[in-house]
Order: structure tokens, then sequence, then C-alpha cells
């Protein structure tokens, strides 16, 4: 089986246009007007998400598909934001149970006539039914069973106020898979330039699996990084791999002030990667690592120890992968970054946006225990390289 | 209609447009436009127009440029947020224009003449390129060498600018037509 990752472009463009129509509707319930900031897809085992909803309870609905697609998609809200969220409504708490099952609808909805559209296929929708679901028991039937499913997750923000959450929707995994695969040569068409006709960007789905595992394994190996040069406990909060338009990286950061390291990796494949930790952690985490409480916070004592630690936590991120896929993967001496979250990524999203529209994301939160430190690490691949490097994982 | 609903769903079936969903026309107008008539986010490679008084704003600009277009007399403006100086000749151009500044610039006037402006009264106000890493060979520059270029071959005059160093800028656009520039350490300036 193998995946085109511009097919999965296109499906994210599907996703992000059903995410488009939930915010509208809840603005409209609301009155609060919100956006969708980012839409992903994560390339998950059943067990990498159910640990990721683990000790998360979530609302949403479940709708059953016939005709094009068979299975089932889901629509979950975290409880704790869908609460804040429907605390906007008018009527109250009684207002939840309908409200949910509406915005699912239409969202669903219109993710699922972006599909019939594709398809050129009518899908039908069994009416919406309601839950409420402790951990990974939100997910659709048969997600943990097989090995894998795709998981879209919308990021929204409010405008004018301080709200934003995620919905996820979780489309059955078999047939949607089949889809991906067998609508390849659509999607090359209308997945951009860069497809140049003869590069290849079809992946072994396993190989994808693998990849995600391995992003895992990077994550731990960074954080095991920090742990040696502070002595503070850290551990990995999320990891996931997932797949986005590039142009969405930028917001995902966010406006708030960062400071970090950002590397080029050179070898197969080549990229970027950027450390960014917000301004009270990196001062915290650079304080930890230096024999005395430095002048300013983020001053050049400061910037030299996360410069340092920037460098042990790429080699042991990248370390991981060389080590998978069989290649060899260089990094540049880093460079200190201090700006906006979002401007410091945006050179770098821009340089392989010359080559791509959508992109592997590696997103990693490493916590450090204690003093409260928290760090974003944005793993960058150039796509068509990762593919080559993914489809010769699977050679015999 | 492309799927059936059942009659046991809720009240009000959501609205739908039968658009060729891979080429999604909301990329290339700015996906925030409609969600919001007070405040109008555009996001990387994508652009707005308005013509009331809704404010355009467009945040963490690194090497992207921002490019302001206003026409006064007719009360339109319109945001550009563009990633990379040349779009020409490159096949994402046409379903992204606003990804590159040539493209987009083109896009922004095709916008602003359509919503009332007369294009020969434009004037543009020009925001980030900034070189923010030695990594990434210059493409801020080069972004607001390319801005320059295709607004002067348009007739276009640039009447105010803040670009280069190597500083993030988040913008707003307000309804008089000037620009507010924020940097990462909150110092605002018009232009």
């Amino acid at each position: 089986m193998r995946v085109d990752v511009r097919a999965l472009g296109a499906c994210n463009r599907l996703a992000e246009r059903g995410a488009k129509q939930a915010a509208g509707a809840l603005s409209d319930l609301t009155g609060t007007d919100l956006a969708v900031e980012v839409t992903g897809a994560s390339v998950a085992s059943g067990e990498d998400l159910a640990e990721s909803f683990a000790g998360r309870e979530s609302i949403g609905v479940s709708v059953g598909l016939r005709g094009g697609l068979d299975g089932e998609a889901v629509l979950a809200f975290d409880a704790v934001t869908a609460d804040a969220l429907l605390s906007l409504l008018p009527g109250g708490q009684s207002m939840e149970r309908s409200a949910v099952t509406e915005v699912g609808n239409i969202a669903l909805g219109g993710f699922l006539d972006g599909w019939a559209n594709y398809l050129g296929k009518a899908i039908d929708m069994s009416p919406p039914r309601y839950f409420e679901a402790d951990g990974a028991a939100v997910l659709p039937d048969g997600a943990l069973a097989g090995d894998g499913v795709f998981l879209f997750e919308s990021r929204l923000d409010a405008t004018t106020t301080d709200l934003d959450f995620s919905i996820y929707m979780l489309p059955d995994s078999g047939p949607f898979r089949d889809l991906i695969v067998g609508k390849t040569a659509p999607a090359a068409a209308a997945g951009g330039e860069a497809a140049g006709g003869t590069a290849s960007t079809a992946v072994p789905y396993e190989s994808l699996s693998t990849f995600s595992s391995l992003a895992k394994k990077g994550s731990a190996n960074a954080a095991d990084n920090i742990a040696m040069m502070t002595g503070l406990e850290t551990s990995v909060d999320v990891s996931r791999l997932r797949f986005v338009p590039l142009a969405d990286v930028p917001a995902e950061v966010g406006t708030e002030p960062h400071a970090g390291t950002v590397f080029e990796l050179q070898g197969e494949p080549s990229g970027y990667l950027a450390i960014l930790f917000e301004e009270s952690s990196a001062a915290a985490v650079a304080d930890a690592m230096l024999p005395m409480e430095p002048d300013e916070p983020l001053g050049d004592m400061a910037e030299n120890a996360l410069c340092e630690l920037g460098n042990v936590m790429t080699s042991g991120f990248i370390d991981g992968w060389a080590n998978v896929l069989g290649t060899s993967i260089t990094h540049s001496p880093p460079e200190f970054v201090h700006d906006i979250g979002a401007s410091t990524i945006s050179p770098l999203v821009a340089k392989l946006s010359e080559r791509q529209d959508y992109g592997f994301v590696i997103d990693t939160a490493i916590e450090t225990e204690g003093i409260q430190a928290r760090c974003d690490v944005y793993a960058l691949p150039d796509e068509r390289e990762l593919a080559r490097a993914l489809d010769h994982l699977s050679d015999p | 209609m492309t799927r059936s609903l059942s009659d046991d769903g809720p009240d009000d079936p959501p609205e739908r447009t039968e658009s060729d969903a891979v080429a999604d026309p909301a990329a290339v107008t700015g996906g925030a436009a409609s969600d919001d008539p007070g405040r109008i986010k555009v996001g990387v490679g994508e652009l707005a127009v308005t013509a009331d008084d809704a404010i355009l704003t467009t945040s963490g600009l690194g090497s992207c440029v921002a490019v302001a277009l206003v026409d006064r007399r007719a009360g339109v403006r319109g945001l550009l947020h563009a990633m990379l100086p040349a779009g020409e000749g490159r096949t994402t151009a046409a379903s992204r224009p606003a990804k590159y500044v040539d493209t987009g610039i083109d896009s922004l006037i095709g916008g602003l003449d359509d919503a009332g402006a007369d294009p020969r009264r434009l004037e543009a106000r020009v925001a980030g390129g900034a070189e923010m890493l030695d990594l990434t060979d210059a493409v801020g520059p080069r972004n607001v060498e390319r801005v320059g270029e295709v607004l002067d071959a348009a007739g276009v005059p640039i009447v105010a600018s803040d670009v280069g160093d190597a500083v993030g800028r988040t913008v707003r656009l307000r309804s008089d037509g000037r620009l507010v520039v924020r940097a990462a350490d909150g110092f605002e300036r018009a232009i």
C-alpha cells in the first residue's frame, strides 16, 4: 500500500474546508468570530493515537458512511474547550447536546461533501450520534485494531476573545487509505509544481508509520539530551508526525516572542529544524545550564547555552532518523533566533515552499519539570527526499 | 447535492458549495475574509480586499512581505502576505497566486479593481522582508526587491515602507489607509 503525499495534501484541503464550515457555524451559534488557524493530517498508529488521547475527555458526534466512502467519521472537541465554547451559547447546558450535534453535523457534512466531489460519488451519511467519550474511546471503530488511521486536526481561534481549541476528524482508515492510494494521479496534478512528472511522492503506508515512530524516538532522544545537559527532569508531552500546508506553520508557532535555535539539515532528507522556547522557558533553561545567573535573561551567555543545547538536541533528533532510514544526515551550526515565533520560522517555510506546498512537520513538545519550561521542535524535511528515503526503507 | 442527509438530522442542514474541492478558492482570496467583518486576518500566502471599515491584519512577518494597497478616494483597501519573490511560470501560482510577490500583487490589484478601486489611484505601503536568518539566502531582501519591481511596473507608488533588518513584524491596515507595524518588543509605528 502506497500513499501519495500529494493526495494527502488534497485530503487535507478537504478537511480544512470542513473545518471552515464548522467555524462558520460556531461563529453563528456563539456570536464569537472564529477562524481556522491550521489544519493538519496526522499519520499515526492506533496505539499512538490512543496514547495522545489518554486522559482526555471528548465530546462530539459520529456518523456512519455509505456509498463513495464506507466507514465512520467522528468529530470531537476536547471536553474542556467545548465547555468554554458552549458557555457562550444562550440556553446554557441544555443547549450543549444539540449545539454539538449541529456543529458536528455541519463540519462532517462539509468535509464529506468535499470528498464526494473529489470522488464523483455520493456519500450517504447516517444521522449524527452524540457521544461523550473517555480517552481513546473517541476513535472510530476499528482504528485501534488496524495499523493506523489518519487524523485531521484543525485549530480554531477566536479573533476577538482568548479562546482556541481543536476539532478532530477521523475518517475510517481502511477505505480512506484506499482512496488516497487510488486517487494518486488527480491529486498529483492538483498538488503543485514540484511533482514535475518524474519525482515520486508515493510512499509505503507502513513506512509512514515507521517514520512516525521515529519522530517519537527522536523527540525522546532530544529530551534525554536536555536532561543530560541541564540536570533537569524532562519528558516528551506530545510528539506527532503531521502533514500540513506549509503556509499554516507560522500561524501554528504563533505571535508570542520565542527564543531558540534553527538548523539546516543536509543529507537525505535535507530540510530544517527549529527548536523554539517561549521567552520565559528559554531564560529558565539557560539559567539552569549556566554556572551563575546571567546578567540579562536572554543575553550572550544564554544565547551560547541555548545554542549548545540546540546542538545536542538536534543531534539526538536526527541520529535516530539516519539510523532507521540508513542515510547520512548532518546539520549546520546553530543559528540563534529571538523574535516573534511565526517570524523566526517564516524564512524556513519560504525556502521549503520553493519546492513544495505541503510538508511533513514533526512537532514535539518537550517539558522540563520543576522549572516550568517547555519547548517546541519543528522538523521540516524536504518532502521528496523524505519520500525517497521512506521508499528505500521498505526495500527488502 | 452530493450526499444524502437523514430526515432525523438537526434542523438546519449545512449550506454547502459545490466548488472544486482541490483548487480551493479560499486560498486565493484569504480564508478568513468572510468570517469577521470587523477584523480580517490574512494568512501566509493569502490576500484580502475590503471596501468597508474592516481592519486587515497579518501577523508574524519574517522574510515574508506584506503589501498594502489603498485607493483612498474609493475607500477600497487590500493586503497581501507573500512568501516568495517570483511565481510567474510556476503552476502553483495559478491556484495560489498570493504565495508569490509578483502574482500576488497582480491578484491584489485585480481584486481592488473589482471592488471599485481605480488602479491608477493606488498607493502602496510595504512591510516585512526581514533577513531573519543567515541560513536562508536573503529571501527577505529578494522579496522586497521584487515588490519594488512589480509595483514600479504597475505604476503604483510606494509611499512608505518598513522593511529589512532582522526583525519580525505584525501589521494591520487601518480604515484610514495607514499601515501600523508592530515589532516583537511591542513597539508600534504607523506608516
